[in-house]
């Protein structure tokens, strides 16, 4: 007897092209160019370094994914379609404007008016700012495109990675502060602002639990395995858990009593278990991409 | 122009792989990397199981999203429809695997011998891809410039392949599509893949 063809429903696949060094990518180079973010903010000459530095560290990882690193160069010449050849102007861009933005802020460095405080200042300081958003963002439009992994296809993503990178830069700044010449930073006002974007984390990741859960045979696949399947634990323990409501909670006392030793060590404690959740978040989008059945 | 593409009719597939093996044979694909090969399951309960099979390969979208992706321009598409990767400008991202529906991508991470024992001569004559790019099916493009049918219709012991110009009304291929009312895999995404089913 001949073959129906839609009795191919062959059982969804995971995709395990992308691993660990594209996960630890999509954390650092968010991260990264969170943190330079803040700096600017903040006008926070080593945190911008800083900043830069955990970007690279990201970047390095991201060629040693490739299967041709040397030929890394050859991924600007699609910007037209591409959002991974995107991607690489945006990275160029933010390392170029950002080199210069930390020299200028450089101790000791004596500027003439014009490029110290006037308008070209600002317009770097714009364009940098500017470069680091589309770095935090621009992974979220290399998966939502993908019309083969539905889990990934959202327009959630690009919005999702521009929060927990923000959080995670934050973060970094938070433990690293101690350590960091310059002017000292205020933590209370840093873990407050943690606790709102905690929060805008943890709406917007239900929020594609939620409208995955009603989508794609891959994708409800990809959310049962987030909820109740292999990957439950990791996911509500630790991303949601561990990441974002734990820290929640325990920032009450922070955000309230305003005393500075306990905000110090909790702060510390808060930002490890956030920056625990990021990175577990973006380990499980990569876990739980699943190709929808052939047939 | 044409636009090239392939009915495949699975009323009359037999599962012997053979086109598998002619297309390995044809690009000495290196072990474990298949260009085409033949989706096998069983159905049904004992007195009525039986085996179905679902010969698969690149669909050379007309919309091929892995071009799309594809940050170099390595994925590139002929005039005639085409898909094909320019192993010189191929950084190995992977980008396309994961944008592609289908899975007929493969990365090559190096070591194309089949056996263990090293390349065989027939392996190192044949294959000229370097290491840590992606490939794929090409409609075996070098029989076709020579108006000859690809390596797996050639092959086929059932002629269950149908290769020719789509864009002509009057090839067999399109005939065979219309009548038989062929359908492609997963339609719903949208990328007009050239390679259709019939029967079944």
């Amino acid at each position: 007897m001949a073959a129906r063809i839609d009795e191919f429903l062959i059982d969804v696949r995971p995709q395990r092209e992308w691993g660990w060094l594209v996960i630890s990518y999509l954390f650092l180079g968010g991260a990264g160019a969170g943190l330079f973010l803040v700096s600017l903010y903040l006008e926070h000459l080593w945190a911008g370094v800083l900043g830069l530095l955990v970007l690279l560290v990201g970047t390095v990882l991201l060629l040693l994914d490739l299967g041709r690193p040397e030929r890394f160069w050859r991924a600007f010449f699609r910007p037209q379609t591409s959002w991974i050849s995107r991607g690489c102007f945006f990275i160029t861009l933010l390392f170029v404007l950002g080199v210069i933005e930390l020299a200028l802020q450089w101790p000791g460095l004596e500027l003439p008016a014009w490029l110290s405080e006037g308008t070209l200042r600002t317009s770097l300081r714009v364009a940098a700012g500017g470069a680091a958003v589309l770095v935090m963002i621009y992974t979220g439009f290399v998966l939502a495109p993908s019309p083969a992994i539905p889990f990934w296809n959202s327009a959630f993503f690009p919005i999702i990675f521009f929060a927990y990178s923000l959080l995670a830069g934050i973060d970094i700044l938070i433990l690293t502060s101690p350590m960091l010449p310059g002017p000292s930073l205020d933590l209370m006002l840093l873990e407050r602002n943690q606790n709102y974007l905690v929060i805008l984390c943890l709406l917007l990741v239900l929020s594609h639990v939620s409208v995955m859960s009603s989508s794609a045979v891959a994708a409800r696949e990809s959310i049962r395995l987030l909820t109740r399947g292999r990957w439950a634990s990791l996911f509500l323990g630790g991303v949601i858990g561990a990441g974002l409501i734990v820290p929640l909670l325990l920032a009450l006392p922070v955000v309230w009593e305003a005393q500075v030793q306990t905000v110090f060590a909790l702060t510390f404690i808060l930002a490890l278990l956030r920056l625990f959740g990021d990175y577990l978040f973006r380990f499980l989008v990569m876990r739980v991409g699943l190709y929808d059945p052939l047939l | 122009m044409a636009r090239y593409g392939m009915v495949i009719d699975l009323d009359i597939c037999i599962g012997c792989n053979a086109c598998t093996m002619a297309c390995k044979s044809e690009h000495a694909t290196p072990g474990g990397i298949y260009w085409g090969k033949v989706l096998e399951k069983e159905v049904g309960k004992f007195p009525a199981a039986r085996r179905i099979f679902l010969p698969v390969l690149c669909n050379h979208c007309k919309n091929p999203i892995c071009m799309e992706v594809c940050p170099t321009g390595a994925t590139y598409q002929r005039e005639d429809g085409i898909v094909l990767i320019d192993y010189d400008l191929c950084l190995g991202c992977r980008s396309c695997m994961e944008a592609c529906p289908y899975g007929p991508r493969a990365f090559y991470g190096g070591d194309g011998a089949y056996y263990e024992n090293g390349r065989t001569p027939f392996e190192e004559a044949k294959q000229h891809f370097p290491e840590g790019i992606v490939m794929k099916c090409n409609f075996c493009v070098d029989r076709v410039d020579q108006g000859l049918n690809p390596a797996c219709v050639q092959t086929c012991p059932t002629e269950c392949r149908i290769f020719g110009d789509l864009d002509d009304p009057q090839s067999e291929v399109s005939r065979m599509a219309a009548e038989k009312k062929a359908r492609p895999l997963l339609p719903e995404k949208g990328l007009e893949p050239s390679v259709f089913y019939i029967g079944g």
